[in-house]
């Protein structure tokens, strides 16, 4: 992989794409450590480093890279446009509307990335005034009592949200200006960067627990992303062969013709949902009132909070479960798939066409969810079993487990690929001219 | 300062007008020293003339100014003796244009022909080979003959190839500094030099050339661009099913099959497949590499979508392929091979060879494989931005001698079909009692012979131009600006021939000139605007008077295909009484209906290339491998090197000679073999690679993955097996003895060009987003 990088690097215009990224990256990074107008600076400083974090915001956090605390400039990061993506390619199993502007190619899914971008603003402006009040009312740092927007005029609140909307809208366009120019998927890029930075602060948190503990939990760590990277490489390849060319009734293809199912075909997206739907409880909890005592609040407190709790372990788990099959489902259409093949002549030798190919594949595709799911929410609950090294809240920040391991693997394998294969494609171009 | 002011208005006119489109102001310039030399070249002998053409020689590099002017100024002098034609300043400006590496857009009957040549002869004085690639045999022959002695004045030699030709002829044609050639006979030379396996059978030496000169530019670059030529030969294991044909007869639409809706593809039902699993005698179609459902396939494709005297005429005992996008019967095409057996099967003719496919290429990988390129076309500016993204090449007009006086009308839109017709025979007949002579350009064959018919149901007579040969063709355009004339063309038909008004003589010249020149009629909009301008050019030649009108109605299929909403739309004013509709929205549509075609188009274009890019590159690497082993001894060295004993023996037995020969035969087989295998790979792996989609990867991607590593194999391989075969193959006096050890050279082998592929999967993905939309509309209705 090593030897990839280094003739990507000797490939005049593939190092152009890629410093180009890395330029985008330092742009970006840049702006999530640059406070917002309005915010004092050291009273953040000496809130983030007084208060633990309590769970609220750690996924939005880590999906910031930090910025969320910091009220930078970038403090919403890409979290609002990733939101707003994941509604509306819901959205589309139920508008009618837009699963024919899915449908229309080019164009019609142009038209939806329209429309995500408009969420996404709408989104990064909600998101932005929450903070905002939060952060006005002293309540972003819970104990914290330093002013932390000292102005407290209307009109500076104003000019921060603002700004972070505006902060939110430049990192869209930046991400689009990594996709078109440089190389891999510039939100995804984005997001494995936020995820990345957070890597020395929480490393240096286990270091104060001394060395031994430090030492085990990377080796510890090298584990899981081993093993998260072949469980992401691993698919089922269903044979497929189209019967329509006759060439001397030979078939070449050979192991090179299937239709692939990944084992997690779901990706990250039901963690995202299963943690953000048991962030609920607590959320509507604190909505309510500020006392901990009426019985329903402390069951929440003591169960779905606590996260070393086997009850929260558990509901989290048959969550993540549950979404990596209702996702499925939604996103992946067998039948159509099924018609498809039999509209163009393919076909799965030993199956009939139509409905015999859809069953089975729904029957393979329910097999292979089975232990996709289960992997899902193995490495999502990971992390609950090491607060005592991280800090209680801490789950999703731990940068071997959750989310953030998937995210950071599932994006690096992409870009690699990705590099390798215009790589290829390079190599013969100057090769001959 | 009025001269300035009108130097302005017309480049900013010109700019307004063509965009896209380079400046020859430079040359302009050139001109008038041009003109200033004239009178002393006049005076020089034939002779004189030769060698001061012959001191251009003198250096490689492109023609400066000054020697340009020399040049052109030769050239004039050259083409009026030899010709009795003085080259036009815009001429002279086309060649300028073109010697620099540009495609020049020039009029109709403009002299392209003329210019084309002097700028072949202008890229030979400097030691550049040129094939001059024109659309079809019978204009290169004709071209290469009419400008010879134009050619052999300025010292220039020139030869031409065609179908019929013989391997020494082309030798001799290939050798001479200006050769002319149709691009699929020359893209066919190129694929066969690929295939011998001794060097002295190759024709195109040395290869490639140095410039390629396109006539018909557009026609060859975009509309051919993505036409594979094929090289296939005969493989074992081929038969056909004359049974499968009969099988399939009996299913019936609906219950047995199901086709969609634009007819592009067909599949059994679940009782369709029991029904031929019965008559197969109980098999499993769907098993694993079962034998018989690619039969099924391509049988019912031939009985379900493919229409007799639509689709294919028999003639002779033989099916031949209608072109439909140009509406002519096309001699050299076939369907992919199975297809093409199973409508012989269907017809009941004597099947034609079938085999494998050996090698293909498509016209824009064999155009880019010249340095240079230039070239001349009638309608260029229209698709300037293709010829830049997919050539690198500008576009640059230039201004017809006279300016065009071609009146031409707003398109007719009508209601249905049948009152566009009644409206147009109207039109003819109503146009012809004057005299003036008519010509219809239809969409198809079909058309075109319903118009015939129609117009003698009504007394009149009428040439139709459709399905004969090129030579006959022209003669029969030549006369289609006859005083009185009705001529029924398709849309190719005849291009390259001048229509002349009062016939190929010009005799009525005046007369037909009263009456408003050439009437250009077109029954319908081609897919392309450029395609509508290429039929209204037939009218208005060098500033001749001239109209051009366009028929169409709301049922067109052009229409129905890719604008549906326009049946949607509520007309402002009803139709009137003849079911002409006025209404500018409608008629807006018209136009967007064919600019979505040319959209669709392109998008296939460019998805095409991306794909075939990669396996052109190999295809050139491969290539230089076997001209390696061709030319030289690196087969005999392989096995020197790693069969030594085997190889001292046979060198002792029967000569370093003979045994070299053999051992570069047997590297050539094995070569040969892998390449092809690997073609074969590279279009399984091509047709599924879209669904590695689901599995989030980007096809393309994926596509590169799958054929890069196994292409990296084929020379190991290669060599690996030639040396396992050096060992037991039996090498005597006549040399290797290949076939006796299974190792079969195809026995014989043939080319042919694939226009429409039915099974190409780019297509479809293109088709399909412009489906999704159709259905939608329909839903709405």
């Amino acid at each position: 992989m090593l030897g990839a990088f280094r003739s990507a690097l000797a490939t005049p215009d593939l190092r152009k794409k890629i410093l180009f990224t890395l330029g985008i990256i330092v742009l970006y990074r840049v702006g999530a450590l640059l406070p917002s107008p309005g915010v004092s600076y050291p009273n953040v400083q000496k809130c983030i480093a007084n208060v633990q974090q309590d769970g609220i915001y750690s996924l939005l956090n880590l999906f910031s890279g930090g910025a969320l605390l910091q009220l930078s400039v970038f403090a919403l990061g890409i979290m609002p446009y990733i939101t707003a993506s994941i509604i509306i390619q819901l959205l589309t199993v139920v508008i009618p509307r837009f699963e024919q502007l899915k449908k229309e190619g080019q164009a019609g899914q142009g038209k939806l990335t329209q429309y995500t971008r408009y969420l996404t603003i709408a989104l990064a402006i909600l998101q932005a005034t929450g903070i905002v009040a939060l952060a006005d009312r002293g309540q972003l740092f819970g104990e914290c009592q330093d002013d932390i927007i000292p102005g407290d005029k209307i009109f500076t609140l104003i000019l921060i949200v603002i700004t972070m909307t505006a902060g939110t809208a430049v990192i869209m366009w930046l991400g689009e200006l990594i996709t078109e120019r440089g190389i891999g998927n510039g939100m995804s890029l984005l997001m494995f960067v936020n995820i990345a930075a957070r890597i020395p602060y929480e490393g240096k948190i286990i270091w104060d627990k001394g060395p031994i503990t430090f030492t085990v939990i990377c080796l510890f760590g090298l584990a899981i992303i081993a093993s998260v990277v072949f469980m992401e490489q691993g698919q089922r390849r269903i044979p497929v062969q189209y019967a329509k060319r006759m060439i001397g009734r030979r078939m070449y293809g050979g192991t090179s013709t299937y239709l692939p199912l990944k084992v997690n075909q779901a990706g990250v997206i039901p963690v995202i949902f299963a943690s953000s739907l048991l962030y609920l409880p607590d959320l509507i909890s604190r909505l309510i009132g500020g006392s901990q005592d009426s019985g329903w609040q402390r069951f929440i407190q003591q169960y779905l909070v606590q996260q070393d709790s086997w009850v929260h372990i558990l509901v989290y788990f048959a969550l993540i479960i549950f979404f990596t099959y209702f996702y499925i489902t939604i996103t992946f259409n067998v039948n159509e798939r099924a018609e498809e093949m039999r509209k163009f002549g393919g076909f799965i030798p030993g199956i009939r066409p139509g409905r015999p190919t859809s069953e089975y594949l729904n029957f393979v595709l329910q097999r292979i969810t089975l232990p996709g799911s289960i992997y899902l929410g193995i490495i999502a609950i990971l992390p609950n079993f090491f607060l005592s090294v991280t800090g209680t809240g801490n789950n999703q920040n731990f940068p071997f487990g959750g989310t953030a391991v998937l995210i950071m693997v599932g994006v690096g394998l992409d870009t690699v690929k990705q590099i390798e294969s215009q790589l290829m494609q390079r190599n013969y171009e100057g090769f001959l001219r | 300062m009025a001269k300035m002011l009108a130097k302005v208005k017309g480049r900013l006119r010109r700019f307004l007008e063509r965009p896209a489109s380079v400046e020859l102001t430079k040359y302009e310039a050139l001109l008038p020293k041009i003109a200033d030399r004239e009178e002393d070249i006049a005076k020089l002998s034939d002779e004189e003339l030769t060698s001061r053409v012959g001191k251009l020689r003198a250096s490689e590099r492109e023609l400066a100014d000054d020697e340009l002017v020399e040049f052109c100024a030769l050239a004039r002098e050259a083409a009026k003796r030899a010709l009795d034609e003085r080259p036009y300043d815009v001429q002279l400006l086309g060649v300028m244009g073109m010697l620099s590496g540009h495609v020049v857009q020039m009029a109709t009957g403009e002299g392209k022909t003329l210019a084309g040549a002097l700028t072949a002869a202008g890229f030979a004085v400097r030691g550049k080979r040129v094939h001059v690639i024109s659309v079809n045999d019978y204009l290169a022959k004709r071209d290469a003959e009419w400008m010879r002695p134009v050619y052999e004045l300025l010292g220039v030699s020139v030869g031409y190839v065609g179908e019929k030709v013989s391997a020494e002829h082309r030798r001799e044609a290939y050798a001479s500094e200006v050769c002319y050639g149709s691009v699929s006979e020359i893209g066919f030379d190129l694929l066969r030099d690929r295939l011998v396996t001794k060097a002295e059978d190759q024709v195109q030496v040395p290869n490639p050339a140095a410039v390629a000169l396109v006539d018909e530019a557009d026609s060859v670059l975009v509309d051919e661009a993505k036409v594979p030529l094929v090289m296939a030969g005969s493989a074992e294991g081929v038969e056909r099913d004359a049974d499968m044909a009969e099988i399939v007869r009996r299913l019936r639409a609906g219950v047995h099959y199901e086709e969609d809706e634009d007819g592009r593809n067909a599949w059994l039902t679940p009782s369709g497949a029991k029904a031929v699993e019965k008559a197969l005698g109980g098999v499993d179609l769907y098993a694993e590499d079962s034998p018989y459902l690619a039969a099924v396939n391509v049988a019912l494709h031939a009985h379900a979508l493919l229409e007799r005297d639509v689709d294919y005429i028999v003639r002779d005992n033989k099916v031949q392929l209608i072109n439909t996008s140009r509406g002519r019967i096309a001699a050299l095409q076939r369907w992919p091979d199975g297809l093409q057996a199973a409508v012989e099967a269907k017809e009941a003719v004597a099947a034609t060879e079938s085999g494998e496919v050996l090698d293909s290429i498509t016209v824009q990988a064999l155009i880019a494989r010249y340095p240079k390129v230039a070239g001349m076309t009638g309608t260029a500016v229209a698709v300037a931005e293709q010829l830049r993204e997919f050539y690198k090449l500008e576009v640059a007009v230039i201004a017809p001698n006279k300016p065009c006086i071609r009146e031409d009308e707003l398109t007719r839109l009508y209601t249905t079909e049948e009152a566009k017709e009644d409206a147009l025979i109207k039109e003819i007949v109503a146009t012809h009692e004057t005299g003036r002579p008519i010509l219809v350009g239809t969409l198809d064959v079909a058309e075109s012979e319903r118009i015939a018919k129609r117009l003698s149901e009504n007394d009149l007579a009428c040439v139709v131009l459709n399905a004969k040969n090129d030579a006959e063709e022209a003669a029969i355009v030549a006369e289609a600006g006859a005083y009185n004339a009705i001529t029924v063309s398709t849309q190719m038909a005849g291009r390259g021939t001048d229509i002349r008004l009062g016939g190929h003589d010009e005799a009525d010249h005046d007369k037909v000139a009263e009456l408003g020149g050439l009437y250009v009629i077109g029954t319908g909009h081609y897919p392309s605007s450029r395609l509508d301008d290429q039929l209204r050019g037939r009218a208005g030649r060098q500033g001749d008077p001239g109209g051009s009108v366009f028929f169409s109605s709301m049922e067109d299929e052009q229409l129905a295909q890719y604008a549906p909403e326009v049946q949607l739309h509520v007309l402002k004013e009803p139709p009137g009484e003849d079911g002409l509709i006025k209404d500018k929205t409608a008629r807006a549509f018209v136009a967007h209906a064919q600019r979505v075609a040319e959209g669709v188009e392109l998008e296939i274009h460019r998805n095409t290339w991306r794909y075939t890019r990669l396996i052109e590159q190999q295809r050139d690497i491969i290539m230089e491998h076997r001209d390696k082993i061709l030319h030289s001894d690196v087969a005999d060295t392989l096995f020197e090197k790693h069969a030594p004993e085997r190889h001292k023996e046979l060198v002792e037995e029967l000569g370093a000679e003979i045994v070299a020969e053999a051992a570069r035969q047997i590297l050539l087989y094995h070569l040969d073999r892998r390449w092809v295998d690997h073609l074969g790979y590279t279009s399984d792996v091509r047709e599924t690679v879209h669904l590695r989609a689901l599995a989030k990867e980007t096809p393309i991607d994926e596509f590169h993955r799958a054929v890069v590593p196994a292409f990296n194999q084929i020379v190991p391989e290669a060599h690996e097996t030639a040396i396992a075969s050096f060992d037991t193959v039996k090498i005597g006096e006549n040399g290797a003895e290949l076939e006796e050890a299974g190792l079969k050279r195809p026995t014989s082998t043939w080319t042919y060009m694939v226009y429409d592929n039915p099974w190409d999967s780019d297509a479809e993905q293109a088709l399909k987003k412009v489906r999704a939309h159709v259905k939608k509309v329909k839903a709405e209705r």
